[in-house]
């Protein structure tokens, strides 16, 4: 199962809990240093794609009424998409540890 | 200290627009998406926007990084295409435009491999289609758009139908009469177009005028751009007042578009009309068909302001009719009701003897009034040559397509072995087969845009080649939505016809064979279907080239016509002269006489004379008459003769000869007894062996007995193709009428005594204008103008269609050889000579030409059959144009096989067989 790094990035930051479009947005540059800064339309568009391969669905729960927007959909992971988190990390933990043992990373 | 509430109002603007421009950019995705995703997609495109703000960036600097994301997932998401994902190899389902997108890719790749491929098929096709589009918008334009004017499918034209005229003239009191039969009419009006003459002005100049009536501007639905318009009762007999109405065109050049103009008077055939109002023109004159009804006109002048003796209500029928049905009201029910119209009124005007002294017109033979759709008058005329015309590009494209369908079916076979291998393989054959649908589809898009060009520059040409008055090609042409219409459906005919064939071809190969063949080479499969395609080719080709040979002959059939009389060296001018100041026949005498005197005198001229009508100017009239001494006849059914109106030195300028009696005399004047000439026609038909001189007739126009003096020579008058008709000559000085043409002939060229004899005529009267100044000749092949136009575009289109089809023919020939190379090889090196070799190519091309040529005579003739309304003395199987295209196409075919075949005489067979 190939993976997009944008697709990989949203799969993080809802890794722990689940968060409307803007706050990936957030958590992603946040995570980053405001390295990546997601554009609207690629995450809404990924955000699409990953809905249809079922690796993302819409949460029915929503948080506490004063902090709600109701225009706002909260996505959660499935386990078909922690599936594909776990598995993109575990290759680059991989690929990470063949680039120690090359000396591209001093060891931690 | 910043202020705070003027820098949050700023904000809450800035806010405001970033919402509008999110919901903007939000509408540019599919609504399929943009309901899946939900609204929460606006807030992040505007908080991003205004996240961009607080951290210092620009409204604009914000929002075009908004816009740049949008134009980045927007299209895409728009086309299906999942991104830059990689495709998994066991994905289902994979969107079909991908597929498209890929073959699009492919086909480009390889054009770009090929250019030479490229260029040929995109220039054969575009080629093509630009000439469609062009035949197409002419013929959009001219027969298919209804005329601009509201309820366009209701305007009628009213005519007086007589065995001379087929679309003749109404009289004042047959108008009345339709005009108040409100069952089948909504309105109707009356029209003339007649040259007036502008004086108190420097030069005396020539306007052209239309006499209408009130009513008029109704059945048109015109109105007044600025003043007004005039009135049924200021148009009507007894009623009508001194007044005008400007043209767009007129106001704009005589006035200077100068609002003071309304109320101005103008000097019009010696009366003072006062401008009332101008006409708003109610499209481009320039992109329609000319319908005479607004095209060329300069002034609008009520009905009864036109000038005749006794009046409009007298003058019998003089007018052209125009008018709009009744809603339901058939073209065929208004014309029998029209008809009822006519006899009721006959009837009652024999009832009073009176009433035909004045209109002769009842005594017309067989007259009746007919109602025709006004579109179908103004342009039925030119359907037939526009419809044949549009038949040969249609032929022209067919063999385009042909040309580029046997190319990419030669490429087609080249990877013969790379699709059986595939399939063997397991790959689906329809790949290849979809792949070469889609590059003939793209092949059809890039040929169709390329053609729009092709069109443009081709009816630009058209243009150039100056189309004659009598084809009613508008002056500009747009590409409107029809015609790209048009040009979408032909590009998806030829994308179907390109790529048919090869698709088909291609998607069946007989595996077994082409993998026995192995690699070594491949085998020549497809041999029939390029002979197919090479005899198809030839047949439309000659079937051009034959109706094009046909048109040819009939032009040169039209100018070997013998005209009767000689155009060279002879110079002609029009005028007619105001009413007002010729009020008596004497007055008008005196003018002819002393102007054909002055004439006479200027240097240069050897003879000249007037009449009424100049040969093939368009202008004439007929007769009916009985001779004296013979049973009478029924006067509703009087033998009818054209009537030329002559002055004395006519034949000799002419050179018609006179072959018995006599030429008018200067004696034959307002008080001699009346005589007339007639032709030789005339004499046989209506006295059959009897001598014709001396004998008598009368005419219901005049009164009294008319002697025949003379007999001249037969010629022609309206037209070099008609049959010759009886002519009677009348005495010019007996009947003086205002309007005349001068004819001169000239001891040099005809137009080099043009100010002269300008000068000679106003030497008599000083404000007198004249037109139409042009010599003899010009007038005799402006006649011929719309056949040679016809001839020459079919001559273009045949000529293209041979070259398309010689590179075909060369095409599908030099691949077969190619193919054929190792064959050859083996046989020249087991002792064949290659002079053999040669034949059995040329050989087989011929086969096939003979066979292309025998199905091509056959379209011809149904083509020719088609053409009849345009071809004069040749019959649409004539033989001669059928041997010549026949023998024309087997040269080309000949020429375009022989370069190939001798390339394989000379293969070298040690090259052929070491190919391997």
């Amino acid at each position: 199962m190939t993976i997009r790094s944008v697709e990989f990035h949203i799969l993080l930051a809802l890794a722990q809990e689940e968060k409307h479009g803007y706050a990936i947005l957030q958590e992603v540059a946040a995570v980053t240093d405001d390295e990546i800064q997601l554009e609207p339309g690629t995450l809404y568009r990924a955000l699409h794609r990953m809905l249809k391969d079922g690796w993302v669905v819409e949460s029915a729960r929503r948080p506490a009424a004063d902090l709600d927007d109701e225009r706002r959909r909260y996505y959660r992971l499935t386990p078909a998409g922690r599936k594909v988190a776990v598995g993109e990390a575990e290759r680059l933990e991989r690929l990470v540890t063949v680039a120690r043992a090359h000396r591209l990373l001093s060891r931690a | 200290m910043p202020d705070y509430s003027e820098l949050s109002r700023r904000r809450g603007r800035a806010a405001k627009a970033d919402r509008q421009f999110a919901w903007l950019l939000v509408g540019l995705y599919p609504p399929r998406f943009r309901g899946d995703v939900g609204l929460a997609f606006v807030d992040a495109l505007e908080d991003r926007m205004r996240a961009r703000r607080d951290a210092g960036a620009s409204a604009l600097r914000a929002r075009l990084a908004a816009l740049a994301d949008t134009l980045r997932n927007a299209p895409a998401e728009w086309i299906g295409s999942r991104g830059d994902r990689p495709a998994e190899p066991r994905q289902k389902g994979r969107p079909v435009i991908d597929k498209v997108m890929q073959d699009v890719r492919y086909a480009l790749r390889l054009w770009r491999r090929r250019p030479g491929f490229a260029l040929v098929a995109i220039v054969t096709l575009a080629l093509g289609i630009g000439a469609n589009t062009a035949m197409f918008t002419i013929v959009n334009a001219v027969l298919l758009r209804p005329l601009q004017y509201p309820h366009a499918d209701r305007l009628v034209s009213i005519w007086g139908r007589t065995n001379a005229y087929p679309r003749g003239l109404l009289a004042y009191d047959e108008y009345e009469a339709i005009r108040a039969q409100t069952g089948t009419f909504e309105a109707a009006g009356l029209w003339f177009p007649q040259s007036v003459n502008l004086t108190g002005v420097d030069e005396p100049q020539r306007l052209v005028g239309s006499f209408v009536s009130g009513s008029f501007f109704d059945v048109l639905g015109l109105t007044a751009e600025r003043g007004r318009l005039f009135t049924e009762d200021e148009s009507a007999p007894g009623t009508v007042k001194p007044v005008v109405v400007l043209a767009h065109q007129t106001w704009q050049r005589r006035f200077n578009a100068d609002p003071a103009a309304i109320g101005a008077t103008m000097n019009l055939n010696g009366t003072a009309l006062t401008i009332v109002g101008v006409l708003a023109t109610p499209f481009d004159p320039d992109t329609v068909p000319a319908d005479g009804y607004l095209s060329g006109i300069d002034v609008f002048i009520p009905a009864a302001q036109f000038p005749m003796p006794h009046g409009l209500r007298g003058a019998g029928p003089i007018m052209l009719g125009v008018g709009r049905l009744q809603p339901g009201i058939t073209v065929a029910r208004a014309s029998a009701d029209v008809e009822v119209l006519r006899h009721r009124i006959a009837t009652e005007a024999a009832a009073q003897p009176q009433a035909i002294q004045t209109s002769g017109f009842v005594a017309q033979g067989g007259r009746t009034l007919t109602v025709e759709s006004a579109q179908e008058g103004i342009v039925g005329s030119s359907r037939p040559a526009l419809l044949l015309l549009f038949a040969a590009v249609g032929v022209v494209l067919l063999i385009a397509c042909v040309n580029v369908s046997q190319l990419l079916l030669a490429r087609a076979v080249d990877r013969e072995k790379e699709i059986a291998l595939r399939a063997a393989l397991g790959a689906s054959r329809t790949v290849v087969a979809r792949q070469l649908t889609i590059e003939a589809a793209l092949l059809a898009v890039v040929s169709a845009a390329a053609g729009l060009f092709v069109g443009r520059a081709a009816l630009a040409s058209l243009a150039w080649l100056r189309p004659p008055a009598s084809v009613p090609i508008p002056a500009s042409l747009g590409l409107d939505g029809t015609v790209l219409a048009f040009s979408g459906l032909v590009a998806i005919v030829v994308a179907t016809l390109c790529g048919l064939a090869p698709a088909v071809k291609v998607a069946r190969p007989d595996l077994g064979h082409v993998l026995q063949a192995g690699f070594r080479r491949a085998s020549a499969p497809g041999r029939r279907t390029r002979d197919v395609f090479m005899v198809v080719e030839m047949a439309l080709s000659v079937a051009l080239v034959a109706v094009a040979a046909l048109l040819i002959q009939s032009v040169v059939a039209v100018q070997r016509v013998p005209l009767g009389f000689d155009p060279s060296n002879v110079f002609t001018l029009q005028f007619r002269l105001p009413q007002s100041k010729y009020p008596t026949p004497p007055d008008i005498a005196r003018f002819f006489k002393t102007t054909i005197e002055r004439v006479r005198a200027v240097p240069g001229v050897e003879s000249a004379a007037l009449v009424r009508a100049v040969p093939l100017s368009g202008n004439g009239g007929t007769i009916g008459y009985t001779i004296i001494g013979k049973p009478p006849v029924d006067p509703k059914s009087l033998p009818q003769s054209y009537l030329h109106l002559v002055t004395p030195d006519y034949f000799r300028t002419m050179r018609i000869p006179v072959i018995k009696g006599r030429d008018f005399t200067d004696r034959d004047d307002l008080q001699s007894p009346l005589v007339a000439v007639i032709n030789e026609t005339f004499a046989r038909k209506a006295f059959p062996g009897a001598d014709a001189l001396g004998q008598r007739i009368t005419t219901p126009q005049t009164q009294g007995p008319i002697t025949i003096v003379g007999i001249v020579g037969d010629s022609k008058h309206y037209a070099a193709t008609e049959p010759q008709a009886p002519q009677l000559y009348a005495a010019h000085y007996q009947v003086p009428l205002i309007f005349s043409s001068l004819v001169a002939r000239t001891r040099g060229p005809a137009m080099s005594v043009t100010q002269d004899v300008r000068k000679a005529i106003w030497s008599v009267d000083k404000d007198q204008p004249v037109w139409s100044v042009v010599s003899l000749e010009d007038i005799v092949s402006r006649t011929q103008g719309q056949s040679r136009f016809l001839a020459m575009l079919l001559a273009v289109f045949a000529a293209v269609a041979l070259v398309l089809a010689g590179v075909g023919i060369y095409g599908v020939t030099s691949y077969g050889v190619a193919q054929r190379t190792h064959e050859i090889g083996i046989r020249l090196a087991l002792g064949a000579s290659g002079e053999r070799v040669l034949r059995e190519v040329v050989g087989r091309g011929a086969k096939l030409a003979l066979a292309g040529a025998a199905i091509g005579v056959a379209v011809a003739v149904a083509m020719a059959r088609f053409a009849s309304a345009v071809l004069f003395a040749v019959r649409p199987t004539d033989p001669i144009a059928l041997a010549a295209a026949v023998a024309t196409l087997m040269i080309v075919s000949l020429a375009a096989c022989y370069i190939p075949a001798r390339r394989a005489a000379r293969v070298d067979p040690v090259v052929a067989l070491a190919e391997e």
